[in-house]
Parts: C-alpha cells; sequence; structure tokens
C-alpha cells in the first residue's frame, strides 16, 4: 500500500470510530514548520478546515471541541462544521501529524472519545512510516535502475563499434588474414559479442525491476510471443542439430504484461533451453489453459540442473557448474525471467535432473476483458 | 559508381562501415550531424543514405529522413525524396523481436543493426541501389 492509500484509509477510519462526518489527516512538512493537509474524508479538500485548527507543531494531548460557536478558545471554524476531535500522529515519541474528525452538529465529547481516536492514530503513525520507508526504498531501486539504463547505453555504444570493426577485419575487408590472426580476432569478436549480451542483459535486468522504464501492460498474448521467440531460436538449434517444437493451444490465451516482457521471458527460457541440449537432443514447447491459468512448459533433454544448484538458479551471475563448462553466459538470464514473471503475477517452476533434462513451467493468471 | 552518404557521429563506426562499403567500390561520403547531412544531401546527390538515429539528439537521425521525406511539393529536399534511406539501429536483437522501421512512423526503407556486420550491410545496400534504379 503506498502512503496516499494509507491516509485515505485513515482519515476514513477516524470519521467512522467516533461517526462523525468529515476527517482530515494532516502532516508536518519536511521543515516540521507547517502542517498541510494531507488526506480529506467526506468533504471535498476541505483544506482550510485542520489547517486552521490545529496550530501546535510539537506533540500536544487531545484537543476536543464540543460547539465551536461558543468555544472560549475561539477556535476558527468554517460555518458548516462546529465540533472536532484533534489527536497527535506521532511515532516513537516524533510529532508527524494531525488526525481529526468533525461534525456538523454540536456534540458532547469525552476523554473515551479522545482515547479511540488516539489508538487509532497510533497505528497510523506506524502505517505512515512504514509507508515512508517503503517510497523511500522504491525512489532508491528506480534511481538505481535508472544509472544502470544510462550506463549500460554508455557501454552499449563503444561495444557494438568495436564489434562491426573487428568484423570488417574478420570477414577478410581489409585484405587476406594468417591463420594466427584470423584465430585471435576470432576469439576477440566472441569476447566482445559475451560483452554485448552482458550489457544487454543487465539493460533487460535494470528494465524489468523499474517497471517506469518499460512499456505500459496490457493484454498480452502468450501464442504469439512464444511463436515469435521460436521463430528466433529456430536457426540455432537447427544449427546444433536440436530439434525444437511446440505444441500449440488453440486458444488464445492473454495475459497481464508487457508483449516486451513476455518476449524476454520465452527467448531466455528457450534459449537455455537449445543452449544446454547437446545435438540430438530435443526441445519441446508446450502451451495450454489450466482454468484461470495460462501454462508454458518448456522441456529439454539437455544436460540438466544439480539438485545443489536449484535454489540458487534466480540468483544474479549464478551459474550451475555443469552450465559453466558447458558454454558461455551472463548468469542474468534467469534472474530475468523470475523478474518478470512475478511482476505478472505468475509462477515458475522447475524440475530437473542432471544428464536427463530440464522442464520449466511458467504459469499466468489469464487475462479476460471486463 | 555509386554515391553512398553515411550520416553518423561516431568516427569508427563510420570507419567499420566504409571499410567494406568501398572494397565493393561505393563511393563514400560523410557527415556528423542530422545538419550537415541534410547538406551534404543536397551537394552530393547521394545513390543512398545510411543514417544513424542517435546524434546530437537521440532522434536526429528520424528528424533526418522526416525532412528529406517531408510530402510538401515545396521543400527543398523534394528532388531527394526517392533516395534510398538505410538506417543504423541500436535496438538489441538478441531478445528485442519486434524492431525495424515502422512505414506509418518511420520513412526509411530498411534497417541495419548495430554491431554491423559487413556482409549484412552490403547485401541491403545492394539492393536498395538495385531497387532505386
Amino acid at each position: 500500500m503506498g502512503l496516499s492509500q494509507v491516509l485515505n484509509c485513515l482519515a476514513a477510519a477516524a470519521a467512522k470510530v467516533l461517526s462523525m462526518e468529515v476527517a482530515t489527516v494532516l502532516l508536518l512538512e519536511e521543515t516540521e514548520d507547517r502542517l498541510t493537509v494531507a488526506a480529506v474524508y467526506g468533504v471535498d479538500a476541505r483544506q482550510p478546515v485542520g489547517v486552521q485548527f490545529v496550530a501546535p507543531l510539537t506533540p500536544s494531548p487531545v484537543i476536543l471541541v464540543e460547539d465551536a460557536r461558543v468555544d472560549p478558545r475561539g477556535v476558527p471554524f468554517p460555518p458548516d462544521l462546529v465540533s472536532a476531535v484533534c489527536v497527535p500522529l506521532g511515532v516513537e515519541g516524533r510529532l508527524l501529524g494531525w488526525l481529526c474528525v468533525y461534525g456538523p452538529r454540536p456534540r458532547q465529547l469525552t476523554l473515551e472519545d479522545g482515547e479511540r481516536l488516539k489508538a487509532l492514530a497510533d497505528l497510523g503513525g506506524m502505517a505512515i512510516q512504514a509507508a515512508r520507508g517503503l517510497a523511500d526504498l522504491e525512489r532508491i531501486e528506480l534511481s538505481k535502475s535508472q544509472f544502470i539504463r544510462v550506463a549500460t547505453h554508455e557501454l552499449r555504444s563503444p561495444v557494438t563499434v568495436a564489434q562491426s570493426l573487428v568484423r570488417t577485419v574478420l570477414k577478410g575487408y581489409t585484405g587476406p588474414l594468417t591463420e594466427q590472426q584470423q584465430e585471435i580476432f576470432a576469439r576477440v569478436a566472441g569476447r566482445l559479442d559475451f560483452l554485448e549480451s552482458l550489457v544487454n542483459d543487465l539493460l533487460d535486468l535494470a528494465a524489468s525491476r523499474a517497471p517506469e522504464l518499460a512499456e505500459e501492460e496490457g493484454p498480452a498474448a502468450v501464442n504469439a510471443s512464444v511463436g515469435r521467440a521460436v521463430l528466433l531460436l529456430q536457426p540455432r538449434a537447427e544449427e546444433k542439430g536440436v530439434s525444437l517444437t511446440v505444441h500449440p493451444c488453440r486458444e488464445e490465451l492473454a495475459v497481464w504484461a508487457t508483449e516486451e516482457g513476455l518476449d524476454r521471458i520465452f527467448v531466455n527460457l528457450i534459449g537455455n533451453a537449445v543452449k544446454y541440449t547437446p545435438s540430438g537432443g530435443r526441445v519441446a514447447v508446450s502451451l495450454s489453459r489450466e482454468g484461470e491459468t495460462a501454462r508454458v512448459e518448456v522441456a529439454d533433454t539437455g544436460i540438466g540442473i544439480p539438485e545443489t544448484s536449484l535454489p540458487r538458479l534466480f540468483e544474479e551471475f549464478y551459474r550451475a557448474p555443469n552450465a559453466r563448462r558447458f558454454d558461455i553466459g551472463t548468469g542474468l538470464g534467469l534472474a530475468i525471467v523470475k523478474e518478470l514473471v512475478d511482476r505478472y503475477g505468475g509462477r515458475i517452476e522447475v524440475e530437473s535432473k542432471v544428464g536427463e533434462g530440464t522442464t520449466f513451467t511458467v504459469a499466468f493468471p489469464l487475462w479476460r476483458p471486463m | 559508381m555509386a554515391k553512398i552518404l553515411i550520416v553518423e557521429d561516431d568516427p569508427d563506426m563510420v570507419t567499420a562501415l566504409r571499410i567494406p562499403l568501398e572494397a565493393n567500390g561505393y563511393e563514400v561520403f560523410t557527415a556528423v550531424s542530422g545538419e550537415e547531412g541534410l547538406q551534404k544531401v543536397k551537394e552530393v546527390g547521394p545513390d543512398l543514405i545510411i543514417l544513424d538515429v542517435m546524434m546530437e539528439t537521440t532522434t536526429a537521425g528520424f528528424q533526418v529522413s522526416l525532412q528529406l521525406r517531408s510530402p510538401d511539393p515545396k521543400s527543398e529536399y523534394a528532388p531527394y525524396r526517392d533516395i534510398p534511406i538505410l538506417i543504423l539501429t541500436a535496438i538489441h536483437t538478441t531478445t528485442s523481436l519486434r524492431f525495424g522501421p515502422d512505414e506509418a512512423y518511420l520513412p526509411v526503407d530498411d534497417f541495419v543493426d548495430k554491431p554491423v556486420d559487413p556482409d549484412v550491410l552490403l547485401q541491403k545496400v545492394r539492393a536498395l541501389i538495385e531497387r532505386a534504379r
């Protein structure tokens, strides 16, 4: 729950607790010299109400006003509200603001009324503190993602230029190469290609953690996304001598996601299956609908994942020992997949046996038009 | 000999493009910004333009293609409207499956992905020049 939701709930609960018509939450600004209305319940942003009423900027006792028109304290009230209970909102002895409720009629108020509201305010203070902490964390996470995005864009450019230059040499456009030159340039090209995929994966990971950086989510077709991924990876599978087949689902499986995100998930999962399956093996992708769930299964007859590696599989940069020996990889693909599956409200499961193969299953809640 | 104008602000990328093109007999001209690119189009009258997207601004290349393909009959670039445009894209293709010019938005003829594969570049250049003739 975000801070504004917490404040709105608190205002609504305050009005209900004392059966009063209007409630406001006032928060101290960062400078601690001013209160502002952070949430209002019962009227349209009746801002001046609370601010005029609550002057104290330090923790103070409960304020009860039974009838403002005759109150000796001369509190300024708008004409249509006359009674009020105000309690400080605090946490660990620090004042965060005030919680106030108002009524349009004079009302007899007891200290018990004040205590009931104070109990709610104490809970509210903790909720506000927690929501603020969460918002801070989200801000940090976002700026981290933005940093990674800028950094990776800056890294990508020189890498792609270097790749382009090396290719002109490797492909003989600068004249014939000796066997040794050919071999060395091929190694340079290989390293640059790896660097490129590392930068791309970091960029994907940053994007998957900051929805602000990605396209807006909406209904997206799983069938089409799997089709695109298979089309992209089929040449690689053929080149390796791995059979890549799809068992399609006749029904359209739409889920709430982005097409780009779904593509990343399936390119990573099917790409891994092709990569870690030796020549002569099989990769089978099956789509199905189970109740309100869209399921995609990617099963291979590859090298498998050791049981001890399974718990760490989705960690960034983690690679199972047999995978390290088998082929190069960034160790980021499954971390990206997990982030995205979680974001779209899905689940991912893996079953594997070393030397026999691996099956990844992802399941997403189906999207239904209203 | 066909003339090719490369509009690209990275001199090393220009080299990577120039080498295979010149090795295949094309005459290469260069510009380092969108503005200079437009000026060179008028000066050189190229048979094909290779255009980078991100230069002085992130969309400088798009601006150039929009100007060149302006439907306004009084446009100063009207005589150059039919020159084929090959765009250099930086969208990575390992996981991004939908890319390339969208005719509704981007008036270009084809694209080449960075990192550039010289064989692919030449194949596309040949095809576009052939088609324009």
